[in-house]
């Protein structure tokens, strides 16, 4: 992005948006063109609130930091320079490079770095925050030549490093990769020192746009991709299996085929991340069998559900996938050798992402693989994320075992020995379910996404209550599944907030929701705050069933019309309250 | 309109978007309000971005004017086409 464009941005964005969407930039240097990137690349990433961005004192990086406390902020984006550290390494101090003063700029900066890491540590508990440390050169500040690493900067390398890993690992903070940074601005054409002398704005545009765009990233994610669907041969491996057989495929430097090994790495890694991975493939379903079963393999058969392969249209196999997984096209990645195979694919399903697999060129697959990392990688791990490929295959064993496809019959319900686990406790505010109210689409109330600091203000009121629910069955456990927050006032609920994960449908556990809404807080009404949106069919069709008219923004639930129409459940409902 | 011309408006449209077209051609940084060092920092550098050459700090003290504006880049480049 230039300059210019970012102006534009800026200036065409429509004023009538939803609200504030409040940002600290803490940084000690002029903001200035940082400033305006930053604002045109958070109304790209989050187009529907009006933006402010607040900076703080010149010059004031530390006073700046202070003062992000005591004001209130949806998020904050912290750049650090070496001249916050300690002034003399910055080019507009005039402190001395002396030899006898490097080892207090040591010091110097550990006392610094530690006062970051307890300042973020602390911040992190209510606020996004994104970070990035020091990315112009290091000045020349030692006695030591620029191509040998001297010890103080080795030191204070490692002092930031250190506070880096510390922070890497807190839910709330996200901070720049340099690695990448690096990829998108080298080094030597960052720093600007006319500006840096003139304006007190030391970086180069080019370099401001790179910062800028990953820091906008690390503060709001864009949407990641679930599930991957990959081909086998010349793809998963190399060879046509059909032609030489289980025993002919390779991944192996031997016979120039390793970067299919590292392809299949990538996918283990994936799944073993919470991925869902698929095959889909015009071949031999034996040789397949046989071939995946090879205890060679990098990634397992296990790893892989549903493996589709057969000599049928591809579209079709991955219409059979995204049933298996109950996710939407958009959600999934496709990989494949052949345009052909990708185009049939997309043509059948447009909103999926169509990836061909170079098989040609290992410089290509090394770039595949980083791509494939930023299309789904998680900020965290979480407990659900292990559990979704099992719930999903049981899921689907559950579904084959239905006598009427679509349907799911009372009896297949009674034998569930479904078990519900509500939680109604807000405070410690738990992670799990923001996260699940901002990914889910399909069984959502309104679509609408939450800030950190909003979901927080909201738990805060005292009319406010939060309703998380676990499920699990005798096929498995699916983890923390549903989301329900509202604020009540008398016998009447309103509910801006209910999120069901995909997974969960057809077990009636909407209704088993409500239902316990209804009982523990002697409702006589539920008011929705619903809102169409493109994915939330299953939302607005589960409330024209229950409320019996099409569902409206503000619809009303009494309890009288919830008894007549509800559904039987048969959870077993157990309850978890917080301390 | 001359390209330079063209050019400098598109960059004062950028940096001042509430001034009308017409106006932009008689603003000085004497009689915009908005016309502050930092709108012209910004300003400069939009012009060293969609001019392609960098201005010199000296000569920036001069420049606070569309009139002056266009006629440093002109000459600038008649400079790089002589």
């Amino acid at each position: 992005m230039k300059l210019i464009e970012a102006l534009e941005i800026i200036h065409q964005h429509p004023r009538n948006q939803l609200g504030e969407y409040r940002v600290s930039l803490v940084c000690s240097f002029s903001p200035l063109h940082l400033e305006t990137l930053l604002h045109a690349f958070l109304l790209k990433a989050i187009p529907d609130r009006r933006m402010v961005i607040e900076t703080g004192l010149y010059g004031d990086f530390w006073g700046n930091l202070a003062r992000l406390d005591k004001e209130r902020f949806d998020a904050a984006i912290l750049v650090l320079e070496w001249g916050d550290l300690d002034p003399r390494l910055g080019l507009r101090s005039l402190g001395s490079w002396a030899p006898s003063v490097l080892e207090d700029m040591v010091r110097t900066v550990r006392t610094r770095s530690a006062q970051f890491l307890l300042a973020v540590k602390h911040l992190a508990a209510s606020l996004p925050l994104s970070i990035s440390f020091p990315t112009l050169p290091f000045p020349p500040v030692s006695y030591s030549p620029g191509w040998r690493a001297s010890e103080v900067e080795t030191s204070l390398t490692f002092e930031i490093a250190a506070v880096g890993a510390e922070l890497s690992r807190l839910r709330n903070v996200g901070i720049v990769s340099l690695s990448r940074l690096g990829v998108l601005s080298p080094p030597a054409n960052r720093l600007d020192v006319r500006a840096d002398i003139i304006s007190g704005f030391p970086y180069r545009i080019p370099h401001a746009c790179a910062l800028a765009d990953l820091l906008v990233k690390n503060l709001q994610p864009v949407p990641l991709k679930k599930g991957l669907i990959s081909d086998l041969d010349d793809t998963l491996w190399s060879g046509i299996l059909g032609e030489v057989g289980p025993g002919g495929v390779s991944w192996d430097l031997e016979h120039h085929s390793h970067m299919h090994g590292v392809y299949q790495k990538l996918l283990h890694s994936l799944e073993q991340s919470g991925v869902l991975v698929g095959i889909a493939s015009k071949n031999d379903p034996k040789l397949v069998d046989q071939a995946l079963r090879r205890s060679d393999l990098l990634v397992s058969r296990a790893n892989f559900f549903p493996v589709e392969a057969h000599w049928g249209p591809k579209s079709e196999s991955v219409a059979r996938i995204l049933a298996a997984w109950n996710i939407a096209a958009d959600a999934v990645v496709f990989v494949d050798d052949s345009p052909m195979e990708l185009a049939e694919v997309q043509s059948a399903h447009p909103a999926i992402e169509g990836v061909l697999f170079p098989k040609q060129d290992v410089q290509a697959i090394e770039a595949l693989l980083h791509r494939l990392r930023d299309l789904f990688g998680k900020y965290l791990l979480s407990a659900e994320d292990a559990i979704r490929r099992d719930s999903l295959r049981l899921a689907q064993e559950a579904r084959e075992n239905e006598p009427v496809q679509g349907q799911v019959s009372e009896d297949f319900l009674k034998q569930a020995e479904a078990e519900l686990t509500l939680q109604f406790g807000k405070e410690p505010p738990d992670p799990r379910a923001l996260e699940l109210v901002n990914k889910t689409n399909q069984f959502n109330l309104n679509g609408r996404r939450i800030g950190e600091r909003e979901w927080q203000d909201f738990l805060r009121e005292p009319i406010s209550i939060l309703m998380t629910a676990s499920y699990k069955d005798k096929y498995g456990p699916l983890g923390k599944i549903a989301v329900l927050g509202g604020q009540l006032v008398g016998n009447r609920l309103t509910l801006p907030v209910w999120v069901m994960s995909c997974r969960a449908f057809s077990r009636r556990i909407e209704h088993r929701c409500l239902e316990e809404l209804f009982k523990r807080y002697d409702l006589e009404e539920i008011v929705f705050d619903f809102c169409a949106s493109p994915k939330n069919g299953p939302m607005r069709e589960f409330l024209r069933n229950a409320l019996g008219q099409e569902p409206a923004p503000g619809c009303r639930l009494s309890r009288k019309i919830f008894q007549d129409r509800k559904q039987e459940t048969y959870h077993r409902v157990l309850e978890l309250t917080n301390v | 309109m001359s390209d330079t011309k063209q050019r400098l408006i598109h960059c004062m449209k950028a940096v001042f978007p509430a001034i009308p077209e017409q106006a932009l051609e008689q603003a000085q940084n004497a009689n915009l309000a908005g016309w502050d060092s930092v709108a012209s920092v910004t300003l400069f550098a939009t012009i060293e971005e969609v001019f392609g050459l960098e201005i010199d700090v000296q000569d920036m003290k001069h420049l606070l004017s569309f009139q002056s504006l266009l006629q440093y880049l002109e000459r600038r480049a008649d400079q790089k086409g002589g």
